[in-house]
């Protein structure tokens, strides 16, 4: 072995040895950082305003139901994961604003890809994804969500549905929206 | 049929139609589309909408010598009309040319789309007419896709206005075509709606008592290019692309209208299939692209939640519920011990594999089959019915109808409305009834005979036409006579004989003289010739093809011969109470249907049946056309089809009948029925191309009608088409037995109480009451004050009634329509007097 | 009101002949009694055979029907182009003060109607007001005041 080969090991014995420290270093200082990770289920990490998670049904300011019982968003679906039955309003008995409101409303999660083309759909803005993401059945009965389970509470100040209005309050098919564009 | 044929030129395409055709019409024959809302095929056109507009040319011509001016090229100089014009309202002429593409015309039709849409809702997604809708489609394809309109001026109007009991008008949505109003006038003869005010305030009103008073009411919501009419029955029921679609068989009377059910699986009904709504399908020769409210709105009853769904047996004088293998061995051995004395009762509801293997199964063990409805001639119409191919849309001038103790507009919507039709075409309408009846008003003659003579005036007519020397003591009157040159002089001759105020015996001779009448005519055996019965039941005829015959008159004494009785699809003691009795006692009864009838109550085994919405099979109509129906459902509960359980029966009496299915027990039919040899379900399921084109992607056209693809049925040839030679011998009718009291008649009142009515709740403020009409004269003579409460005295009951008095009804007659809770079975002697 | 229906039936046979003269039967009976009461308009689709729901369509159809009692003067103003520029609509207002009602109706002792017309072809001569079929152009407030007042005293309303 000439001194070069010497000389040329030790260079390399060094150079991995700087390749070490520089890894320990990394390590070293990440355990100053703040985890990554989440104690789920005890923490949950927080979703982003546009994640599509598991479907809603919104109600207006005074309580009424925003959906129209359309069935659009059942059209649009591309997994065939939505059921929709209509029914004709009265002043006694009212649900929506529109003439028509939705007596049945099912959404299979099984068969939902949460691709969020209901919501694109929706003439009233009523069915939209929102960040509720844990969705685990023990039966395949469990997985369909019906109206129940998907509209939210009526907001304060508001009544709950059916209500009864005065005659004529409600004349439009579908109620006019804030911003139609 | 030579037309003159007029050629032009559509968008670079030649077109030969007749002459007269409209622009419009002949592009559609030449396969071209030319959009439009208010203009429909089978209404006269108006041009309201200018939906159709184009631009038209016509050759050049010298003023002076009129001649044709030719281009440098030898063709012909075209003088483009300086305006577009509607393609509807413009007809043909020779040398036309039509630019229906050209950029003005595109234009024209972008402007027009969206002048109707400044004042429409655009509430497409809650709108029922949403997918099939006319104006959605057209604004898709031919609109510029926005509006220079402001969206906050639109003009709102009423979203809910009731049009009547059945059809709800959305003022906002109409587009003012008139299709409705025009339909009303000139298809239906019930002119009940207009327009009232005009410009944006038009409206659809109407006037009649009660509104939109029309038996062909839901056909509007067919042709109705927008959603503005939609039914009560379908209202936000569903939407139209979220339904399957299955052709079926009207079974509400013998026209056999070609149906579609609409049908899909639903929550509210635990996940069953239910029919939405049913929808008339095309068939030029039997319906055209029409259906009656029945046939529309009376459908509930095949879905009903009061069905029997499983089989009962008697145990200890109750009927428990049991299993299929126990109720078929306990009505096998009934059956078994009596022999050679089962008698069979059958109506004409069910199909004719249900009959036939009836008829087969009481032959095997030796008994009688009978067809419970009450009324004689279905085997003339068997030697000369109406011969094959034909149509009752084709008889017009020349031709002639003879309506004889039948009230078609009751009993038959359709064939009235087609009778009309032709008679509006110029067919010579002959009427005889004892009573007004609507189809007077169209008549050209109307003969008027006392119940209980109709017989005799057939008689009469008969002998105006022949002059026979033993017919003489028939010699008819002046108004008779005329009637007859009527008949005698007509090209075709078609005869609709009817059983109003008819016993059996009467309804035998009746039928006969009709025969007779078109055998001296020499109108047998020919298209557009021939007698149709109106039958009571949508089968009738079937059952009489499948070899059943009805007891002449004396269904007590056949049930009081018997030792077992098996009943099928008919409830004899909710019509004549007094059968309760002849049924009751030892006599071992079997009834197989779809409720728990009155008849049913007193059965030893009760078997489920299925309903015509959920099995398949076969009917034949009056005009003797064989149409085959679909299943359109899941069977409810343990239900079985009628032939099937016909099938299982025998097995348990060790008969073998075909089981594998309807269209297996078909061939059969064909091989041992001479006339039904040549039809087949592959047969029945054939289809031609017919006009007008409806139910494509051009639902703008002709409406929501389905096209059929599904079968236009066999028309059976009746055997005078073989054997010119046929002679029909009248009998004389019984002799006419004066009797105290008035003659109470049933007559048919389309939505009667019955069961297969009851159930669609749609229909309960239109049905009929069970109302007493009779005479001014009687009214005045018993005291009876408009609306007064009676009494009256049949079969040593009373029953306590409604009297209304009416123009048009006949003294010492009252009147009852069938089918009201009042059980009447034939015409009888009653004592009507003033309730104390 | 309570109308006799032998009048009627004699005003419409005067005209009646077939379907198409429900307009001119109808223009009498309007004629008489200033409007046309619901019995003449079941009376004459029975007596010409055109559907009731017809007639009524021919009865709102046209301006010169009313089927409410009109007055015993029929004040219309014009309100086309050129008369509303001339100021039309003040004439309208002076007038609905004036009589206590709004366009379109009747005062509750049927004496007066105030209506507003489109156009009355007569533009050069705007604003105008007619007075039951009276021409009256080139109006100011002062000129429909007196004409007001005239129609108020000939009625001795004063």
């Amino acid at each position: 072995m000439s001194l070069m080969g010497i000389l040329r090991g030790l260079w390399a014995a060094l150079l991995s040895m700087f390749e070490l420290l520089r890894g320990l270093w990394t390590t070293f200082r990440s355990m100053f950082e703040t985890p990554v990770t989440y104690q789920y289920p005890e923490v949950k990490r927080p979703v982003r305003e546009r994640f599509k998670g598991r479907h809603v049904l919104k109600r207006y300011d005074n309580g009424l139901e925003r959906c129209i019982g359309c069935a659009l968003c059942a059209a649009a679906c591309p997994a065939d994961a939505i059921f929709v039955e209509a029914a004709e309003n009265t002043d006694e008995e009212r649900y929506s604003p529109g003439e028509r409101y939705a007596s049945t409303y099912q959404i299979n999660l099984m068969r939902c890809i949460f691709c969020g083309y209901c919501e694109d759909a929706c003439p009233t803005e009523a069915i939209v994804l929102e960040h509720q993401y844990e969705l685990s059945f023990t039966s395949r009965r469990d997985a369909i969500y019906t109206k129940e389970l998907l509209i939210v509470p009526v907001p304060e100040g508001g009544k709950p549905t059916p209500q009864n209005v005065p005659v004529g309050m409600f004349n439009r098919a579908i109620p006019e929206m804030k911003d139609p564009a | 049929m030579s037309e003159e044929l007029v050629r032009l030129k559509i968008d670079d395409i030649d077109v030969r139609v007749p002459k007269g055709t409209k622009v419009v019409d002949a592009a559609k024959q030449a396969g071209i589309d030319i959009p439009v809302f208010c203009h429909h095929p089978k209404i006269e056109s108006v041009g309201m909408c200018r939906m159709c507009l184009v631009e038209i040319g016509t050759p050049k011509r010298d003023r002076s010598t009129g001649e044709k001016l030719l281009d440098e090229g030898g063709q012909p100089q075209i003088e483009f009309w300086p305006k577009l014009e509607t393609s509807c309202t413009t007809p043909v002429s020779e040398g036309m040319v039509v630019k229906v593409s050209s950029e003005k015309a595109i234009e024209g039709r972008k402007q027009i789309l969206e002048f109707l849409l400044t004042s429409h809702p655009l509430d497409c997604p809650i709108c029922d007419k949403g997918g099939e809708c006319s104006l959605q489609d057209l604004v898709m394809e031919h609109g510029s896709g926005e509006s220079r309109f402001l969206l906050e001026d639109k003009k709102h109007q009423d979203k809910h206005v009731q049009l009547g009991d059945l059809i709800v008008l959305d003022r906002e949505r109409c587009i003012q075509c008139a299709r409705c109003i025009r339909f009303q006038k000139e298809v239906a003869g019930d002119p009940v709606l207009a327009f009232a005010e005009r410009g944006r305030n038009i409206e659809i009103v109407t006037f009649s008592d009660p509104g939109f008073n029309s038996y062909f009411s839901g056909n509007t919501t067919d042709i109705c290019p927008v959603g503005a009419l939609t039914t009560v029955d379908f209202r936000f029921g569903a939407r139209s692309w979220e339904m399957d679609a299955t052709a079926s068989i009207c079974t509400h009377c013998p026209v056999g209208c070609n149906l579609m059910l609409n049908t899909r699986r639903e929550a509210r009904a635990n996940g069953r299939q239910v029919i939405k709504r049913v929808m008339p399908r095309q068939n030029e020769q039997v319906n055209e692209i029409w259906i009656c409210d029945k046939g529309r709105f009376a459908h509930h009853f095949a879905t009903s939640e009061e069905r029997l769904t499983k089989p009962l047996v008697r145990i200890d004088g109750k009927l428990i519920e049991t299993s299929w293998k126990k109720a078929l061995e306990h009505a096998a051995e009934g059956l078994k011990a009596a022999g050679e004395g089962v008698v069979g009762l059958a109506s004409g509801r069910v199909s004719n594999e249900d009959l036939f293997n009836f008829h087969t199964l009481l032959k095997s063990v030796g008994g009688r089959a009978i067809l419970s409805d009450s009324q004689a001639g279905g085997e003339l119409v068997q030697q000369v019915g109406v011969g094959k191919g034909t149509d009752l849309g084709a008889l017009g001038a020349g031709d002639a109808i003879l309506v004889i103790a039948s009230d078609l507009h009751e009993e038959a919507p359709i064939w009235w409305q087609r009778v009309m039709g032709a008679a509006k075409r110029g067919a010579t309408l002959v009427v005889a009834n004892a009573r007004k009846t609507r189809l007077d008003d169209y008549a050209g003659h109307v003969v008027r005979y006392r119940y209980q003579e109709a017989a005799r005036t057939g008689l009469g007519l008969l002998q105006a036409i022949t002059g026979a020397k033993d017919l003489s003591k028939f010699a008819s009157d002046e108004p008779l006579k005329s009637a007859a040159k009527a008949l005698t002089e007509a090209e075709n001759l078609v005869i609709f004989c009817g059983v109003e105020g008819l016993t059996y015996a009467e309804s035998k001779s009746l039928s006969d003289v009709c025969a007779a009448i078109l055998v001296e005519t020499k109108n047998v055996g020919r298209a557009q010739n021939g007698l149709i019965a109106v039958w009571p039941k949508n089968n009738t005829q079937g059952a009489w093809d499948m070899g059943l015959r009805p007891a002449e008159g004396d269904l007590e004494k056949a049930f009081a011969d018997a030792k077992a009785v098996y009943i099928m699809a008919v409830d004899p003691v909710g019509d004549d109470p007094s059968l309760a009795e002849s049924l009751e006692g030892d006599r071992f009864l079997v009834v197989q249907e779809l409720f728990m009838t009155p008849t049913a109550e007193l059965a030893d085994v009760v078997l489920p049946a299925q309903s015509f919405v959920e099995r398949e099979g076969t009917f034949t109509s009056g005009e003797r056309r064989v149409q085959r129906f679909y299943p359109a459902v899941k069977a409810l509960g343990e239900t079985k089809a009628d032939w099937r359980i016909i099938t299982s029966l025998a097995a348990s009496l060790g008969i073998e009948l075909e089981d594998s299915s309807a269209a297996a027990v078909f061939l059969q039919i064909a091989e041992e029925t001479e006339a039904y040899a040549e039809i087949n379900y592959q047969s029945l399921a054939e289809f031609e191309e017919q006009w007008p084109p409806v139910g494509e992607e051009d639902l703008y056209y002709g409406g929501t009608t389905f096209k059929n693809r599904q079968g236009l049925g066999v028309q059976v040839a009746p055997a005078a088409e073989q054997d010119q030679s046929l002679k029909i011998q009248w009998s004389a009718p019984p002799e006419f037995k004066g009797k105290k009291g008035y003659l109470l008649v049933p007559v048919v009142e389309l939505y009667n109480r019955g069961a297969t009515v009851m159930p669609s709740e749609n229909l309960h403020p239109r049905l009929a009451s069970p109302v007493l009409w009779m005479s001014l004269k009687d009214a005045k003579s018993i005291g009876v004050i408009q609306g007064a409460q009676v009494e009256l005295l049949l079969d040593g009951r009373t029953e306590e009634l409604q009297a209304i008095a009416e123009e048009g009804i006949p003294e010492g007659v009252v009147l009852l329509g069938r089918g009201l809770g009042v059980p009447i079975a034939e015409p009888q002697y009653v004592e009507v007097r003033l309730k104390a | 009101m309570q109308i006799p229906v032998s009048e009627i039936h004699e005003i419409i046979d005067r005209e009646a002949d077939d379907e198409g003269s429900i307009i001119s039967a109808l223009e009498k009976v309007q004629q008489h009694y200033r409007y046309l009461p619901k019995e003449a308009l079941i009376l004459a689709s029975q007596r010409l055979g055109v559907p009731l729901s017809q007639a009524y369509a021919v009865a709102t159809f046209y301006n010169a029907f009313s089927l409410k009692p009109k007055g015993k003067y029929c004040l219309q103003i014009c309100m086309g182009t050129a008369c509303h520029v001339r100021g039309s609509p003040q004439l309208l207002d002076q007038m609905e003060t004036k009589f206590n009602i709004k366009a379109g109706e009747t005062t509750p002792d049927h004496l007066f109607t105030l209506e507003t017309v489109n156009c009355l072809g007569a533009c050069a001569l705007g604003p105008i007001v007619v007075v039951n079929d009276e021409y009256s152009g080139q109006m100011t407030v002062q000129k429909s005041d007196a004409l007001m007042k005239r129609l108020i005293r000939k009625e001795g309303l004063d």
